[in-house]
């Protein structure tokens, strides 16, 4: 700490000497967080390459069922779920670790801890979403969606996030203020839940072996938790952080923001069983999990108010960040997903929804154009500042937002109208199965046409990214804020 | 059947426990007594309210059009 102590001479406003002096300066703090996060944030981007070709693969022969269909390891059941791992665990949930690892530490205003405890844990979790998705493709996979890696690679994976959990708490020990700020309340509590979801579930299914209705419970409590109480706390704690720092101005009601995370907290564990609606099981335990449902929307009308109203008045800042195109994006999806989630939860609509393709494309808002989006817009504004470098190009920048933004909407579009035709024929007792699958084709290829466009985005994303890493960013006098703060001799110099 | 009142029990009960817990703790912290200076933690000397941190896309179109405009 004592290496920033002074401030630099060239600054214009004169930091009070307390204030610096006492706690370490963010640039500082940044640039300890560097190895582990970069790390993370690469083995995550290499798995979003894979899980874009499996989803290709498998989007592709919904409409053209001879599409590589000589090899076994290719067929539908499986690199269908390769591309779902690859997604959930591969991609996701390390972007997820390494924005948490970046904002636990900023939000502590302390230096990482324990930094090898994190590097193993990459380690961990990479071999074991190796040895998952190669099981998978190899035919071991235990048919539970969510779950489907095979029980050799499951541990792998628990005592890498074990590990995380670990640090978390460590580093939360270790804070520098004595208030916690909304989204470290979100992160903490994704650190925590989500090694008990994993646990449990995996406990209950490979240890004790529960199975029949049983499996169906834990199989859809733990599907949809690991959405609501991993995924949306990460993208939920990015987005209460990026949008009132990028537009320098605090939250709008922090009231409210404390009403939506304790919400949460306190109900969404009941939900899950909405994906039995129908089912051979307990009609109570369904009821509960539709009320826990419909709860749900006071979490995330409070965020959607609170977002809105911290933006207005700034919504021509989107125009000049990259992070706040991106999070303004997953926040608005996330309200749209979410809504969209409760309506599906009412029986009188999920029996024209459950089993089409309009659960795929609600899947993929929430999954993509909520949580993806936002950790595309901390990716954008956290790598900067740990490898001392600007994004070499604003341009591939618009064009990786502007292919991911059409690219799932598209796609949002085209599996919501596919769904929906889907039901209703499948609603039809007079109409002949085969009629229901046909009808969905022309829809299924505009979907695979818009995958290419995302798997373009992230093929752009990978190779900028790529460059950053190398250090072949910008570097001249332009006149971004980063730049900026480097040429006042701000707290740049500090982190090298 | 048994394992899914373990489930319920351990899991969904349990879960919404330590909410409640974190909750009682927060409160007792006095988290919940200042919320007007809790939102701006994230804010400073060094990085001020009212301060934009991530002007990338400056110096494009819109600014050389509003020149063109008045020169």
């Amino acid at each position: 700490m004592s290496a920033i102590a002074e401030p630099p001479s060239s600054i214009h406003a004169p930091v009070p000497d307390s204030a610096v002096g006492q706690i370490a300066s963010r640039a500082m703090i940044d640039a300890s967080t560097r190895l582990p996060v970069l790390l993370f944030f690469g083995a995550a981007l290499f798995w979003l390459l894979a899980g874009s070709l499996f989803g290709f693969v498998a989007s592709w022969k919904l409409h053209s069922p001879l599409f590589l269909a000589d090899w076994s390891w290719l067929t539908f059941g499986r690199i269908r779920s390769a591309h779902l791992n690859a997604m959930a665990y591969g991609w996701a949930s390390q972007a997820a670790i390494g924005v948490g690892i970046w904002l636990m530490a900023r939000l502590c205003r302390a230096p990482l801890k324990s930094a090898p405890v994190l590097m193993i844990a990459t380690g961990l979790w990479n071999l074991g979403v190796a040895i998952g998705i190669s099981g998978i493709l190899a035919g071991d996979s235990q048919s539970i969606e969510w779950l489907e890696f095979p029980a050799y690679a499951t541990p792998l994976l628990f005592l890498a996030y074990g590990l995380i959990a670990i640090w978390a708490v460590i580093m939360f020990a270790s804070r520098q203020v004595g208030h916690v700020y909304v989204s470290q309340w979100y992160l903490l509590a994704a650190f925590f839940w989500f090694p008990w979801l994993y646990g449990t579930a995996n406990i209950l299914i490979q240890g004790i072996g529960v199975n029949g209705v049983a499996l169906g419970a834990v199989n859809w409590w733990f599907g949809h938790n690991v959405l609501g109480l991993w995924f949306t706390p990460i993208g939920l704690a990015a987005a209460y952080y990026f949008i009132p720092k990028v537009i320098g101005r605090p939250v709008h009601s922090y009231y409210l923001s404390a009403l939506g995370f304790w919400s949460l907290a306190l109900f969404y564990s009941w939900n899950g069983m909405h994906h039995l609606i129908g089912g051979p099981f307990p009609v109570w335990l369904v009821t509960a999990s539709i009320v826990a449902s419909i709860m749900m929307t006071i979490p995330v009308v409070t965020t959607a108010i609170n977002h809105h109203m911290t933006m207005r008045g700034h919504f021509h800042m989107l125009g000049l960040s990259p992070t706040l195109r991106f999070v303004v994006f997953g926040a608005m999806s996330y309200t749209v997903v979410s809504l969209q989630g409760v309506s599906m939860a009412f029986r009188s609509w999920n029996k024209l929804t459950h089993f089409t393709h309009y659960t795929v494309a609600h899947a993929h808002l929430g999954l993509y154009a909520f949580f993806t989006m936002i950790m595309f817009g901390s990716m954008y504004y956290i790598v900067p500042r740990l490898t001392q470098c600007e994004w070499r190009s604003p341009r591939l920048i618009k064009l990786h937002f502007w292919l991911s933004a059409y690219g799932i909407i598209a796609m949002f579009g085209v599996l919501s109208i596919a769904g929906l035709a889907q039901g209703a024929w499948l609603n039809d007792p007079q109409i002949e199965f085969i009629k229901t699958v046909q009808v969905t084709i022309p829809y299924l290829m505009a979907r695979s046409l818009s995958g290419v466009a995302l798997t373009g985005a992230h093929f752009i994303f990978a190779i900028h990214f790529g460059l950053m890493l190398l250090r072949l960013g910008r570097t001249g006098p332009e006149p971004t804020y980063f730049e900026n703060k480097r040429h006042d001799g701000g707290a740049v110099e500090g982190g090298q | 059947m048994s394992a899914i009142y373990l489930l319920i029990l351990g899991s969904m009960v349990l879960l919404g426990a330590t909410a409640v817990l974190g909750l009682f703790w927060a409160a007792r912290n006095g988290q919940f007594r200042d919320m007007k200076r809790g939102a701006r933690v994230i804010f400073d000397e060094e990085e001020p309210v009212g301060m934009p941190t991530d002007v990338v896309f400056k110096k494009r179109e819109p600014r050389r059009r509003k020149a063109a405009a008045h020169p």
